[in-house]
């Protein structure tokens, strides 16, 4: 079983996300496995299907973890498809292109509006980095 | 997946003991000299924090402001009060609780001509808001087993949960109009009266909304939800009217003890959340060029008078118009059920329709600007232009849905309460425990069964209810009370819950 490197804070109305990684690309995809386990009511799935490509730019690598995480709650709500496994393919401060595995589902999952800017913050830590996000649920 | 998994809402997941990352400490809430001003009213001095352009006020008495300190609320409430061309005070509702951007529950105006315009002020869920339709039927004569064949029929009308639509499909030039014109032009469809449209704020229809400034990402988002609830603390209510505190503006209303009424909370949906996404995003990266910093980057914002600025207002109030439209189509389909339900006793007469996530451009004083209510209603007294013809005599009625199976409240503006808080309100009894601390008291289930016990009909998801229930609130007899000693609007009735439908 993968190991988890995220957690969840208290948050009065929302929900709030502690992320840790060694590289932006691990801190991204671990970010997206997280959305998912929230979008999925934390049930583990199984990948169904091809790999989709998600791509986003964004003026700096605060912005494009939102932009991503945006990205995957409009695959979820509009395609009716979950990503639930991701594989960064390329990766800068303003760029993100990445391979992932999802799920469908019949209606749109539990709700999530948007990832916040409030609060971001991307930072170095020891062996990697860490981030923390507010989700509008 | 299964149809529970499906229905399932977003919470934070379980953490896994022994394979997670050390728990960060969330930094306490910084502590700010404040001063109180009146037993219901406090300010935190301009001099609390060098950024401050303008004092920030909180109404709430000894208890509730106990309860907005714990959290980042009164911070949220600063980084409020540095933003450019603010004006007066930056205020926080006696509902307030931490949120992102502008805490829920705040108020802030900001001068048309040098201020500015944010989307994190008014939030995803844009044009958020409460109607309230009053039916023929006392609940006596409804009685029990009538009421929960009603809520069964309702939930199968009026589709809940998160991404879930409705059976109206409104796409193309049908979205456009919707867009444009709102509530005006569903009346043209038949799914509005005219005595509807005299009985919403701004009659379901803003006039400077641009469908153009909508994205093709959020109509896709959002356009086929029209008529549908959604989640969260989203519902739709069966109330019976409990107390009456002012027979006058009672009476103008049509409102009886027992009276079976129908309360609806819902908004913008996904066409909503995705326009302030799409704008929180193109105003972050051009502030710089506007010569603005911001303490957070959630209130990213842009001058009102910009390109950015007015294509935002434009968008915004295309989605407030979506919402309006939203709550009348849920309300056609109320009809129906009543209808079928109850024949000749079936009516639904619309009391009325009020916002409380949007900036509105108005008038104070000599000034025209632009109030951002993010958790708070709007309401205006017997004597601004904008209060219905049929209220003139009483002020706006302003609706304030209570937590889950706890009291709602139906109050109306006053004139005191336009100089006092730009025409403002409280929303509800606001959050006052996480989700997470929430579903730690007691399970769905258990939520379902006390107020089953106490007769009320739920048709909710289980996962749902505990976050919901009525501990994680404050105590919106006590929020409402405030509002009404402070005189920011005048209590009419008190309404308790027959039966709840949720996502």
């Amino acid at each position: 079983m993968r190991k988890r490197r995220h957690r969840w804070l208290d948050h009065t109305s929302e929900v709030q996300l502690h992320v840790e990684a060694e590289s932006l690309a691990g801190l991204a995809a671990e970010a997206g496995r997280a959305l998912s386990l929230l979008l999925l009511h934390d049930m583990p799935a199984r990948p169904e299907g091809p790999a989709r490509e998600i791509q986003v730019e964004s003026v700096d690598r605060e912005a494009l973890l939102v932009d991503w995480l945006n990205e995957i709650l409009f695959l979820a709500e509009v395609e009716r498809w979950v990503a639930v496994e991701f594989d960064v393919l390329e990766i800068s401060s303003v760029h993100l292109k990445a391979s992932a595995l999802g799920v469908p589902v019949a209606e749109s999952p539990a709700l999530v509006k948007a990832a916040t800017f409030h609060g971001l913050a991307v930072e170095e830590r020891a062996g990697g980095l860490q981030a923390e996000v507010i989700f509008d649920v | 997946m299964s149809r529970k998994e499906r229905k399932a809402r977003a919470h934070p997941p379980k953490s896994q003991t022994g394979n997670r990352p050390p728990a960060p400490p969330k930094a306490p809430p910084p502590a700010y000299p404040s001063v109180r001003l009146s037993p219901n009213l406090v300010e935190i001095p301009i001099t609390a924090r060098g950024d401050m352009n303008v004092p920030a006020r909180v109404w709430a008495d000894e208890e509730l402001w106990k309860q907005i300190s714990r959290d980042r609320t009164l911070h949220q409430l600063i980084n409020v009060s540095t933003l450019p061309g603010i004006t007066g005070t930056a205020q926080a509702m006696p509902d307030a609780h931490e949120g992102y951007g502008f805490p829920v529950g705040g108020v802030a105006a900001f001068r048309a001509r040098d201020g500015i315009i944010s989307p994190g002020g008014v939030g995803y869920d844009i044009n958020c808001g409460v109607r309230l339709l009053a039916s023929e039927i006392m609940a006596d004569e409804l009685g029990h087993p009538r009421l929960e064949s009603l809520i069964q029929e309702l939930g199968r009308a009026i589709p809940s949960g998160t991404g879930k639509g409705s059976h109206l499909r409104f796409a193309g030039e049908d979205l456009d109009r919707v867009l444009a014109e709102g509530c005006t032009y569903l009346a043209e469809r038949g799914l509005a009266t005219a005595e509807d449209l005299d009985t919403i704020e701004a009659r379901g229809s803003l006039a400077t909304a641009d469908p153009r400034a909508v994205s093709d990402r959020a109509r896709q988002r959002g356009g086929d939800q029209l008529g549908s609830i959604g989640s969260g603390n989203h519902f739709v209510e069966v109330q019976r009217v409990e107390k009456l505190f002012d027979l006058a503006a009672a009476e103008a209303l049509r409102l009886r003890v027992g009276q079976v009424v129908i309360l609806i909370h819902t908004g913008s949906r996904g066409l909503g959340h995705q326009v302030c996404t799409d704008y929180v995003r193109a105003m972050d990266a051009v502030m710089a060029r506007h010569g603005i910093q911001l303490p957070d980057r959630e209130l990213a914002c842009a001058p009102f008078g910009s390109p950015e600025g007015q294509k935002y207002f434009g968008a915004m109030c295309a989605a407030a118009n979506f919402a309006f439209s939203n709550r009348q189509a849920i309300t056609w389909a109320a009809r129906e059920v009543f209808r079928k339900a109850l024949g000749g006793q079936g009516g639904l007469r619309l009391i009325y329709d009020v916002a409380h996530n949007m900036a509105k451009l108005e008038r104070h004083g000599e000034e025209d600007l632009v109030v951002h209510r993010k958790g708070a209603t709007r309401a205006f007294g017997p004597s601004h232009p904008e209060t219905p013809a049929i209220y003139k005599g009483i002020g706006q009625p302003v609706l304030i849905p209570g937590s889950m199976g706890t009291a709602s409240y139906v109050l109306v503006g006053t004139d005191e309460g336009f100089d006092l808080s730009y025409g403002s309100t409280c929303h509800g009894a606001g959050r006052a425990m996480s989700r997470t601390a929430a579903k730690k008291v007691q399970s769905g289930a258990e939520v379902r069964k006390g107020l089953e016990d106490r007769g009320i009909v739920v048709r909710a998801s289980v996962g749902e209810l505990a976050e919901e229930a009525p501990y994680a609130y404050k105590d919106v007899d006590r929020v409402v009370e405030v509002v009404h000693q402070a005189g920011l609007a005048r209590k009419v009735a008190r309404l308790v819950p027959l039966g709840v439908i949720k996502g």
